[in-house]
Order: C-alpha cells, then structure tokens, then sequence
C-alpha cells in the first residue's frame, strides 16, 4: 500500500516513471489500458494548447491577467483522473486547467471567466466542481465542508481539493485540514508544489521538510509524489480516492512540481528565479517524459503530435471566437452569485455602481 | 485590408512599455500568434503575440523607446477580410490613443487622457499648469476607475496618496522622491516612472538658478589677449548664492544719510584708548551693535521665509555678517548674538574672523547662521550701492564711506559728517514702511550713539 509504504518523514517519494519516459517502479505501475495512457496524453497536449493560447491571447490584450499552467499538466491531470468525475467533487484553485477540461469545463468556460464573465464559472449539470477560487487556500474549507456533506449523507463520494505550497500557510488550510482529520471525511487535499507562492520559494514558506509531512500532525496519511510524473500521481490519488471513499478519513498528497511560466501574466519569474533552474525543471516535463514513454511504446509519434496540436488549436480558435463574441459582462454578474438573495449592502452598492457608470456615459 | 494592432493592456492596468527588441521587419509574413515585439511594462518582460496572419506593413517605435497602451505597434496586411471598424482607423503612434475602436480587443482598454487645465488666480495671471485625469477613465480590470476618481477629487487637497504602481513607488523611494509630491501624467493621474525620472532629474539640477551659464568662446585670434583663470570653489559658491539670492527675493532698497559726528567724535575719543589695548575700533562695531538692537524691534528684518511650508521664521536670535574682502573674494564671517555683545568684543570679534577669514583658518560655522548682514563697501570707496542680500537672510545694509559735507543744523549750515546707508530688504516680506522704521531706529542709534544704552 502506497500509503504506507512512501512515509513522507522518511523522505520517500513516489515515482514510477523518470524524465526519459523509463518506468522505474514497475512495481507501482497503475493499471491503465493503453488507448487510457494515450487518452492521457491527448487530455495533458490538450490542456497545454489551451493554457499557451491563453497567455498568447493575454499578451494581444484579448483576455485579463490569468495564471498559465506549464508545467502542472500532469499534476493536475493525473490526480482528477484517478476520480470518478459523474459523482465526485472537485474543487479547484485557480491553476488546474487539465482537470477542468477532464471534469467537463471547455476552454470556452475557462477563456470566458478570465475575460471577466462569471458565465465561465457555470458548471454542467452532471458534474460537480465549485469555481475557480483566487484567494488563496480559501477552497481549502470549503472541501472540508463538502466532505462533511458527503458523511452527512452516506453517498461514497470523494472531494478533491487543490492547493499549492503558498497555501499550507495559511489558516484556512489548517481548519479544513484539521475538520477532516477529526471528522474522518472523505477529502483529498492536494498540494500542487510548485516550488514558488509567486516570488517566495518553497524553503521560505516552511520549514517542513516536505510539505506532505504536515499530514501527520492532522491525523491523516500523507504521500509526497513527483508531480510530474503522471503515473505517480495517477497511482497516488486512485488509492487515496480508495482509502477515502471507504471511510478512512482524508488524505494529503504533495505532487513537487514546477511552475514554468508566470506565476500569472503580471509577474516576471526572471526577478527571483534563473535561467539555469528553469532549464533543469524543463527537462522533468510531465509532457516530455510522457511522449517519450509513449514513442517507446509505439503509441505515439511526431506526426501524430502535429495532427492533434493542430486540431486542437483550431478547436481552441473556434471557442476562442466564441468567447469574443459573447456580450458583455453585465454589471449584476458582480453582485449576483454570492447570495441566493442580493442582500441590502450589496443591491446598494450595485445602485451607487449603476449611478456612477450612468454619470460616466452621460459626460 | 490593412490592420493595425496597437499596444494592448496586458497587465492590470499597465499604461505604458519600453519597447525592447523587435522580432519582425517591414514586408515580413506573419502568423497569428507569432511575437513580434519584446517590451517591458511595469510589470513584465514579455513578447507580444500578434492577433492575426498576415504582412508587416510598418512597426511603430524603436528598441528603447516607450510606448503607451493603445498606441499603433503594428501596421499589417490582412488578406480575405472585409474592412473592420477598427481596421479603417489609421492610427499614426501619436494618435493612437485618442482613436476609437479597439482592434481585436472585446476587453475594453482604459483610455486615459489627461488634459491641461490652466488655473488661473485673480489679480496675478496665469500662476501654474495643473495636469487634470479625465475622470472618464475607467479601469475594468481592476475597478482602480473608482479609485482614479477618488484620486482625482483629492488632488487639490493636501496630503493625498497619489496613484502609481508598486514599481513606480520603490522607484521613487529609492531615488528620495515623495512620490505624493509628483504630478502624475499617467491615467487618472497616475504617476508614471517618468513623471518621477523627471522629478528626480529636477532635483538633481537643484533651483534653477543654479544652472551652468553659458558657454562663452575665446575667438583663436584672441587667445594671446586673454588670461583665462580656473574658478574657484569659493567663486563657484559666490556666483551660485548671488544668483540665487537675486532670482529669488524681489529686492528693494532704500537709501539714507545719517549725521554721525557724535559717533565720529566718540570714536576718536575711545580709539586711541583702546588701541593702547590692541583693538581697533572702526565704526562698524558701532554698526553691527546699532543693527542687532534694531533688529529687536523689528522682527519682520530677522525673519526666514520657509515657502516649502507657506511660512515664516521669525528668529530671536541676532547673528550679524560682515561682508569681509579676502584674496579668494568675498566671505561673510557671522558675529553670534551680536545685540549681547559689547562694543568691545564686536570690534574684537570683527578682528579676529576677518584675519582668519583672509588666511583661510575660518571655520565653516563661524560662516553660518547669519540673521542679517552688512557690506562696508566705504571703507575702501562708495558711497551708495544696492547691496545683494545674503540669502536666505532678508535684508542687508550696505555702509558707504563718511563724508564731511555742510549740513543744516538749527537753519544754520554747518559742517557735518554724514553716514551713507543703502539697504536692499526682501520685499516679499519685508513692507517697505517696516523697512522704513528699522531704518529710522538705525539712524537714531547712530546719531547719537547714547541711544544705544536705551535701546
């Protein structure tokens, strides 16, 4: 049992597949089809289409400052797909674009909510993810929460939750930990390491030798995987769903990983990281090793790569089309989702809002 | 069709960027998505993707230059589209920004303009220049639109946080610059980096009268027929203050005659005496001790006008400079509380810092502190003069020599020796009837030098 096996304390860490696509644990390898590991792949290539035309579409001044996601795809990916998406619950950060899609977002949604419209935010009906959560650690609760519901009711769902290393600081961090510790409730909190809260690195946030190791002091079993191994995190989460989901309380997986790009398109990386760091972390990429896994296999290829790249960048355009022609952000979207009913602070401030655009477009 | 792609806001409200590299020339086939220009905000370095395929027809702005957020980058050919709104408008740089629509953008970008708003002040014209933000500015990325406003609402008030980024804020901080102090030329006001560069070189070049003069060229012909001699750091600080003082304080000066022979005979009567003790007496210890009681009586002559603070200093301290003729040009030795001195010891304290003075021994605070001063420009020659004051100091008496002239006494014309004085005072605030008065006590004083035991 992973759990068990890989004590964060004693420095281990669960990896099953290294940089050149070698499984090197074969022993942990997760059963998985192949047409599920290509299935993978195209989900991981997908999500990175995405996230790269989303930064270039920033850059042209056609969307608002948003977090890219280089480099966490497999994070991201590997965990939400270890889940059972028709009845479990996510609830993400803000840096899980690969599980979104997974969970049934479309790029359209996420375009969408990072030009300002609360419509991206909007989740399909057969599935159950919260939305995006920018204050840090604030899900964290929340999942807590939602785990409570689950005992309340007896169902066998699971809630997974992201966060990243700037978020094991916080409080609410330590409440939903703590409330899911004592309550035995079925969350998966997930910390997607990825070495740096914006500019503050992973030494200066704590002094924990691994952020899984805090897992203990909340009574619940914690596991610290590459994160950039899909397989890993893939293996890690599927038996953390398990534990869970048979009522043994929640669990805390660290995926180390990396952020390549910007913390969001607002921060510059060359003030407080090199160029030499970023080029070391760019040899562990999720998607290389993941390629390289699969030409090996004879699942993949180059020309493969560049049909689906291509598909999926049209694909991506033609939602991006869609998102620029869609109206308006209207004003009541600023005040109408926090409450079932507007209170009275807030339908005021929507008033004095509303005089203050009408004197604005009357000038 | 032609396109033109002008800079976006690509971060939270950014304004402007330094361009850094251009990735693409004239006549060059691009890809949407393709960089083709490096800039740097106040935020990021980053490439700038362009919108659509197409040829490069003109780029705006060279490596170095800074551009502001809706500025034309990019001219380009677009094939197969129908002419957009937007693509008609062909914006040259400078007018980029004030030109409507925004290509490719469905994120509406702050326009900020600023306009000049000349404040006028009743009764002395045009004063000042204010930069006013249109409060049509309204930021949606960040909702600062409502803060801008706010902003813009305080600025006549005193204290206000002025609008500007992190980055713009170290920046001035770094570079001693009370950012609160800066007119911001940016959107709704906001202080950009170069309102601050501009602030900080300001300040570097220190007031404006203390610019270099202008070159002068010794034609080759004339060369042989000149000595061309270095300054000195003692000529350099004269020229600097008599600039200062003259481009700063409106002066005004008033002239009078005083009869002295009593103080003529007095000191004929003590000189010798004293020179049995060592010390010269010359009248200007007389001068200085009659000044500094003047001065007593009439504050408004011993006052600092603080401008900065819109105030004004009235010191209860009476330091007296004279005016002291040294081999390297003018220095100004200061007699500390001069009104609780003795005539001796003025005349024993003037001895003592002119000597130093020409050797060069002086101290620089035996230099300093000075409340008022006085040029004996008589002893040498001179009988009027329009003294330059010793600023910040507010007014100066200037001695010219004693002369024997018939005066009327009693409607009798008799011989007499009168006492030139000619004092330039600050008229910003000095009045000249205060001014008038002090004089009045003055001549008093020396008159009859008895009424300096009243005093």
């Amino acid at each position: 049992m992973l759990l068990k096996t890989f004590d964060p304390l004693k420095g281990k860490q669960l990896r099953i597949m290294d940089e050149n696509g070698e499984i090197v644990d074969e022993k942990n390898m997760p059963e998985l089809t192949d047409d599920q590991v290509v299935e993978a792949y195209k989900y991981m290539l997908y999500a990175r289409q995405v996230d790269l035309k989303a930064v270039a579409y920033q850059r042209m001044g056609r969307l608002f400052t948003l977090p890219p996601n280089l480099g966490q795809e497999a994070a991201a990916f590997g965990s939400a797909y270890a889940l059972d998406k028709k009845k479990d619950w996510m609830v993400p950060a803000f840096r899980e674009m690969a599980a979104w899609l997974y969970w049934g977002a479309t790029a359209k949604d996420l375009y969408l909510y990072w030009a300002g419209s609360e419509d991206g935010n909007v989740t399909p009906d057969d599935v159950n993810f919260m939305p995006s959560a920018v204050p840090v650690a604030s899900q964290v609760p929340h999942a807590a929460g939602l785990g409570y519901s689950i005992k309340y009711k007896g169902t066998d769902q699971v809630v997974i939750t992201y966060f990243g290393d700037g978020g094991t600081s916080e409080g609410d961090f330590h409440e939903g930990m703590n409330f899911a510790g004592v309550f035995k409730l079925p969350v998966i909190f997930f910390c997607n390491n990825n070495q740096y809260a914006i500019s503050v690195p992973r030494r200066m946030q704590s002094a924990a030798k691994n952020l899984a190791d805090k897992a203990i002091g909340y009574g619940m079993p914690g596991i610290q995987v590459d994160g950039n191994d899909f397989f890993a995190v893939y293996a890690a989460t599927k038996e953390a769903a398990e534990y869970a989901r048979d009522g043994n309380g929640p669990v805390m997986i660290e995926a180390e990983t990396y952020r390549r790009g910007y913390h969001t398109t607002s921060d510059d990386p060359t003030k407080y990281r090199t160029a030499e760091e970023e080029a070391e972390w760019e040899k562990k990429d999720p998607l290389i090793r993941m390629k390289k896994y699969l030409e090996k296999k004879g699942l993949w290829d180059d020309d493969k790569e560049n049909d689906y790249v291509k598909h999926a960048k049209k694909d991506i355009s033609a939602q991006f089309k869609e998102v620029e022609e869609y109206p308006r952000t209207s004003l009541e979207q600023i005040f109408k989702y926090m409450y079932e009913e507007m209170p009275d602070i807030l339908k005021k401030q929507k008033v004095e809002m509303e005089k203050y655009l009408a004197g604005k477009e009357g000038r | 069709m032609l396109y033109v792609f002008k800079f976006p806001d690509i971060g939270e409200g950014i304004h402007e960027g330094k361009i850094l590299k251009w990735h693409v020339k004239k006549g060059q086939e691009v890809m949407e998505g393709d960089p083709v220009v490096n800039v740097e905000t106040d935020k990021v370095v980053t490439d700038i993707p362009i919108p659509k395929d197409g040829v490069i027809k003109n780029t705006y702005g060279k490596e170095g230059e800074v551009i502001n957020v809706g500025d034309a980058l990019v001219e380009m050919e677009v094939e197969g589209e129908e002419a957009e709104e937007e693509a008609e408008v062909k914006a040259p740089p400078k007018e980029g920004r004030e030109a409507e629509g925004e290509p490719a953008s469905r994120t509406e970008v702050a326009k900020a303009k600023t306009k000049t708003k000349k404040i006028e002040e009743k009764g002395f014209g045009v004063v000042g220049q204010i930069e006013e933000a249109d409060t049509d500015a309204f930021l949606p990325a960040t909702g600062e639109g409502m803060e801008a406003q706010a902003a813009v609402a305080a600025e006549k008030e005193p204290g206000r946080k002025a609008l500007a980024t992190p980055v713009a804020r170290k920046m001035a901080m770094d570079l001693g610059i009370d950012i609160n102090t800066v007119r911001g030329t940016g959107p709704a006001g906001r202080v950009m980096k170069e309102d601050i560069k501009k602030a900080f070189d300001e300040k570097q070049a220190g007031p404006k009268v203390a610019r270099k003069p202008g070159k002068i060229e010794i034609p080759a012909e004339a060369e042989d027929m000149v000595e061309v001699e270095e300054l000195t750091q003692i000529r350099k600080t004269i020229i600097n203050r008599m600039v200062q003082s003259k481009f700063t304080a409106p002066h005004a000066t008033a002239f009078e005659e005083v009869e002295v022979s009593r103080l003529v005979e007095l000191r004929k009567e003590k000189k010798e005496e004293l020179a049995e003790q060592g010390v010269k007496l010359s009248y200007m210890p007389f001068i200085i001790k009659a000044v500094s009681l003047a001065l007593r009586r009439h504050k408004s002559l011993n006052c600092k006008l603080d401008m900065e603070n819109n105030r004004v200093i009235y010191q209860k301290f009476y330091n007296i400079g004279f005016a002291t003729d040294t081999p390297e040009g003018l220095m100004v030795p200061v007699i500390k509380n001069a009104d609780r001195k003795s005539i001796i010891e003025i005349a024993e304290s003037i001895k003592d810092l002119s000597d130093r003075a020409r050797e060069r021994k002086i101290q620089l605070d035996e230099l300093k502190g000075g409340t008022f001063s006085i040029t004996n420009y008589g002893s040498i020659a001179g009988t009027y003069g329009v003294p330059v004051i010793n600023y910040p100091e507010v007014a100066i008496l200037g001695v010219g020599r004693i002369v024997q002239r018939p005066v009327v006494k009693g409607g009798e014309i008799v011989p007499g020796n009168v006492l030139p004085l000619s004092m330039s005072f600050d008229h910003r605030i000095v009045d000249g009837a205060d001014a008038a008065r002090f004089i009045k006590d003055l001549m008093a004083m020396l008159a009859d030098p008895l009424t300096m035991l009243m005093m």
